[in-house]
């Protein structure tokens, strides 16, 4: 289990210290909606995409697309990162991209639809690198008339 | 990931977040987060556990009914870690002879490869374009002094270390996969040739291998094994 860093084991602690998170002067806050009237998309920054597609590369702000229908064989992860599990993404991919389980929320009635398209960054970006695509995919998002995002790291 | 939340909800998108390092989201302020206490990779904490993974994902969702952002909420269960109930101490002998190979090595591993593939209808293997055997080649041509360009050299890698999980995943009594990560840096001839293709990358005179061979290679929990090597 994890904790906060001071209880980590120090070699992993230091990893995630010298790792520099942007500072916002405020933050952006939409007024909250009925889940079962949204329409969400996956974002994760897992550095996932379908087999074929352009791996990642280091400093890479860009998105790849994960059409809502993609099976679970044809997902690959070119995350350049190595100091998290790969092993069980390996073993089941919900456990870092919940697409099943999204659906199945929507089958019950939790969230209203899932989006028809869903996206993947690779986390270690640096975040003037992502914003342009971030507000390119925005767009985009809206086109698949979706109102809400659930950002999934690793 | 925090950053996106900023990002994304400035052009009209909600966004809730996974937060799996609090101290990030605290300085980051997305609009809506929720901090769970899992593994760095497993952000919906168990595979194979849809129930536990629901739980999880619902409670990031539920956050987007809230307009009283930027808020951390700390998700209340924890994960503990993966059970040992099989005393793999030592595992199925794959150690190096003095006449192997990481070819033969690969090799060996294949069949245990095509095992899991056959069980879980998936490989997470493949990002490179290349085969094992050809991945390995490029490998022994890098540990040979023929250092191939860094993101092709590093889609191997990986693809490489995907597949010596996944086979081992397979294995008779595969452990847990701490154990699995262990036995490839302990027991195999790919976890040492890393530990050997180190110090060459990281003199490299192309700031991509330096990036590579000081970043993106080792594990940082496993970068005391160079200090042996």
């Amino acid at each position: 289990m994890v904790k906060r860093l001071s209880d980590m084991p120090e070699v992993e602690a230091h990893h995630l210290r010298r790792i520099e998170c942007p500072t916002f002067d405020d933050t952006p806050a939409l007024p909250g909606k009925p889940l079962s009237q949204r329409r969400v998309a996956l974002i994760s920054t897992a550095g996932l995409h379908r087999r074929g597609d352009r791996p990642f590369r280091p400093g890479d702000g860009s998105y790849r697309v994960i059409p809502a229908g993609t099976p679970a064989r044809d997902l690959v992860m070119s995350h350049i990162s190595v100091n998290f599990d790969r092993t069980g993404f390996q073993q089941d991919h919900n456990v870092a991209f919940p697409i099943d389980r999204l659906r199945e929320l929507v089958e019950q009635g939790v969230v209203g639809s899932m989006a028809a398209m869903h996206y993947s960054f690779m986390g270690a970006f640096p975040p003037d690198a992502a914003e342009p695509h971030a507000r390119h995919l925005a767009g985009l998002l809206k086109q698949d008339a979706v109102d809400a995002a659930l950002l999934v790291p690793v | 990931m925090g950053a996106l939340g900023h990002f994304l909800e400035r052009e009209g998108i909600a966004t809730a977040s996974i937060s799996l390092v609090r101290e990030h989201t605290e300085t980051i302020r997305p609009p809506r987060a929720l901090w769970v206490t899992f593994e760095l990779g497993r952000p919906l904490g168990i595979p194979d556990d849809p129930d536990f993974q629901r739980r999880v994902l619902r409670a990031t969702a539920e956050l987007l009914e809230r307009s009283d952002g930027p808020l951390i909420v700390d998700y209340p269960e924890d994960v503990t870690e993966e059970a040992d109930f099989t005393g793999w101490a030592c595992p199925i002998n794959l150690a190096p002879q003095a006449s192997d190979t990481l070819t033969a090595e690969i090799d060996r591993l294949a069949t245990w490869h095509d095992q899991i593939v056959a069980r879980t209808g998936r490989t997470t293997t493949g990002v490179s374009g290349l085969d094992m055997p050809a991945a390995g080649a490029l490998l022994s041509a890098a540990l040979a002094g023929d250092l191939p360009a860094a993101q092709a050299l590093k889609e191997a890698v990986d693809d490489l270390r995907a597949y010596y999980l996944e086979a081992a995943s397979a294995f008779p009594d595969p452990g847990t996969a701490k154990k699995r990560k262990a036995w490839l840096w302990d027991e195999t001839l790919f976890g040492r040739a890393l530990l050997d293709l180190q110090p060459r990358l990281a003199a490299s005179d192309d700031p991509q291998h330096r990036i590579l061979g000081n970043l993106t290679l080792i594990p940082a929990t496993e970068r005391h094994r160079l200090a042996k090597a």
